[in-house]
């Protein structure tokens, strides 16, 4: 065949920017770079500068607003007494056992709606009633058989986790295309073929939404858990703090726990992005 | 599987009194009626009509993917029982699995094949060079033109080395440089390779341009309507005064095909 020349011409996997690249591009790549990593900084910049001056000027008192100046001071001295690290684990813990939990539960009942229209009849109407009941709706029910020990954290956090994975997973299963399908019936593809070698990896974009959606909603029903029964976790700082009225110490917690909910998404999206190389880079 | 050069003596096909209904919104639809046809090993037909008439449905059964309620299609003298490595088929969209680059695309074929995992790769690595893509084989199909992935998707097509090679309307997407060079490109392959390959097109310059013989159907209920033999080698000219001739005499037969109403 004559077409090696001719098909030559058409796009190669490397960017092109870091290759061709003259001073003029870095500069630029890196003006964009700088302009990226900048722009999100603004709005909380700008928020934070009105906080000052509000408590500079005493609009409110400063039990209320502290100056975010003591903020900080409470930050680095819950970070050296280990109060926060101490308490950071804890939280970290009851995620990582409620989300593995909810998430496989969730990929899995997922996955068994996508594949069989009779799992979904049965199930789809009841997980869609459950989905409607706020998580912090189910504390007083399972406070009774649970108690309010770490079984009920874990398991409102993975109830939590459940309801998007589910949801996400069987869009997911549902949204790949048939005529691909049709391609692994040419080849003879068993069903274990099927699943794992078209099913699942054409699924793993929704899949993946709903897993960050699962690891959002679990972190926030920690908060809402902690805050409600515990005697230690981020969220039991937030309460004692308040109880204490240190205000200081609620919005430290508050950032700490901003922070955690940021990161845990950054890395389980670092995660989606290297199982979508295949994907066109946006 | 069988080693290359042997292929031609495979790829018979027969088709015998064949018939296809539908349900559509719960009315009977008959796709195909009476449909007979013998394909000889290393033959190249091309089946030519306009839309709806069953030539895609035609190409399913011989695919194994349908089948058929009337009259039987047989392969090799085998009855077409399902889909089978045996007959590769390629569709009008190359279908390539976006999350596989070009050489697990086409490995992706070989997965039920049996052979050893070395066989595997050499063959994938033979039918990517076959259809001019080398170097090409770490390349996602998003990286690649829309001639480029139907070249992998023939070179998955013909890595089992089928006796029988099914196109449907396979460079209908194409712009008209590309489709021309694929044309060149697959009868060339086909000419030295010797599969026997079934071409499904509306176009009736692509049906006498490449077929040994064109079957022209006719819709509602489809049905054979002509079978213009092409008595030209290859490869051909496509200014050839033959095909000139046998243009009109296909656009005539076409014509008569079209419903009053169309």
């Amino acid at each position: 065949m004559s077409g090696a020349a001719y098909a030559g011409a058409a796009a190669r996997p490397a960017a092109p920017g870091r290759r061709a690249g003259g001073a003029g591009r870095i500069a630029a790549r890196l003006r964009a770079g700088i302009a990226t990593l900048l722009l999100p900084l603004l709005v909380p910049a700008a928020l934070l500068l009105l906080w000052s001056v509000a408590s500079d000027r005493g609009w409110l008192p400063a039990q209320i607003l502290p100056a975010p100046g003591l903020v900080r001071d409470t930050l680095l001295d819950l970070w050296r007494s280990s109060d926060l690290t101490r308490d950071a684990g804890i939280s970290l813990g009851r995620v990582a056992q409620g989300f593995a939990l909810g998430g496989a539960l969730g990929l899995l009942l997922g996955a068994a709606m996508g594949l069989s229209r009779t799992a979904e009849d049965y199930l789809k109407p009841l997980l869609t009633a459950l989905a409607q009941v706020p998580t912090i709706g189910w504390v007083p029910l399972l406070m009774l058989p649970l108690g309010i020990g770490e079984t009920l954290k874990v398991a409102i956090i993975a109830k939590a986790a459940l309801v998007p994975v589910v949801l996400n997973t069987l869009a997911g299963i549902r949204a790949v295309p048939p005529a691909l399908f049709e391609v692994a019936a040419v080849f003879r593809y068993t069903r274990a073929q099927l699943l794992g070698r078209v099913l699942l990896p054409a699924a793993v974009p929704p899949l993946f939404a709903g897993l960050r959606l699962g690891l959002t909603n679990a972190w926030k029903a920690l908060v809402a858990v902690e805050l409600l029964a515990s005697s230690e976790g981020l969220g039991y700082q937030l309460v004692w703090g308040r109880q204490m009225m240190q205000m200081d110490v609620v919005i430290a917690a508050m950032v700490v726990i901003a922070a955690f909910g940021l990161l845990l998404d950054a890395g389980l999206g670092r995660v989606e992005r290297r199982l979508q190389r295949w994907r066109v880079a946006a | 599987m069988s080693a290359p050069g042997d292929v031609a003596a495979r790829g018979r096909v027969e088709l015998r009194g064949v018939g296809k209904r539908f349900r559509v919104d719960g009315r009977e639809l008959t796709v195909l009626d009476g449909i007979d046809l013998v394909i000889e090993p290393g033959e190249f037909v091309t089946i030519l009509g306009a839309s709806g008439c069953g030539k895609s449905t035609l190409l399913r059964l011989l695919a194994g993917l349908e089948h058929p309620d009337a009259g039987e299609v047989r392969h090799d003298g085998r009855a077409i029982a399902g889909t089978g490595l045996e007959r590769g088929l390629v569709f009008q969209e190359p279908r390539l699995f976006p999350w596989l680059t070009v050489a697990e695309n086409v490995a992706a074929a070989l997965l039920n094949a049996p052979l050893d995992a070395d066989a595997k790769r050499r063959a994938v690595a033979g039918h990517i060079a076959m259809v001019g893509l080398g170097g090409f084989e770490r390349a996602y199909p998003h990286q690649l033109s829309g001639g480029m992935a139907q070249r992998v998707a023939i070179a998955r097509g013909l890595v089992n080395r089928p006796g029988l090679l099914l196109l449907d309307e396979p460079f209908g997407a194409l712009d008209a440089f590309t489709r021309e060079q694929l044309q060149d490109e697959l009868r060339a392959l086909q000419a030295r390779e010797g599969f026997t390959t079934v071409l499904v097109t509306h176009d009736v310059e692509e049906a006498l341009y490449l077929g040994d013989r064109v079957v022209v159907m006719s819709p509602r209920p489809g049905r054979i309507r002509a079978v213009i033999a092409v008595p030209l080698g290859q490869p051909r000219d496509r200014a050839d005064e033959l095909l000139g001739r046998l243009h009109h005499a296909a656009r005539a037969a076409l014509r008569d095909t079209l419903p009053l109403a169309a």
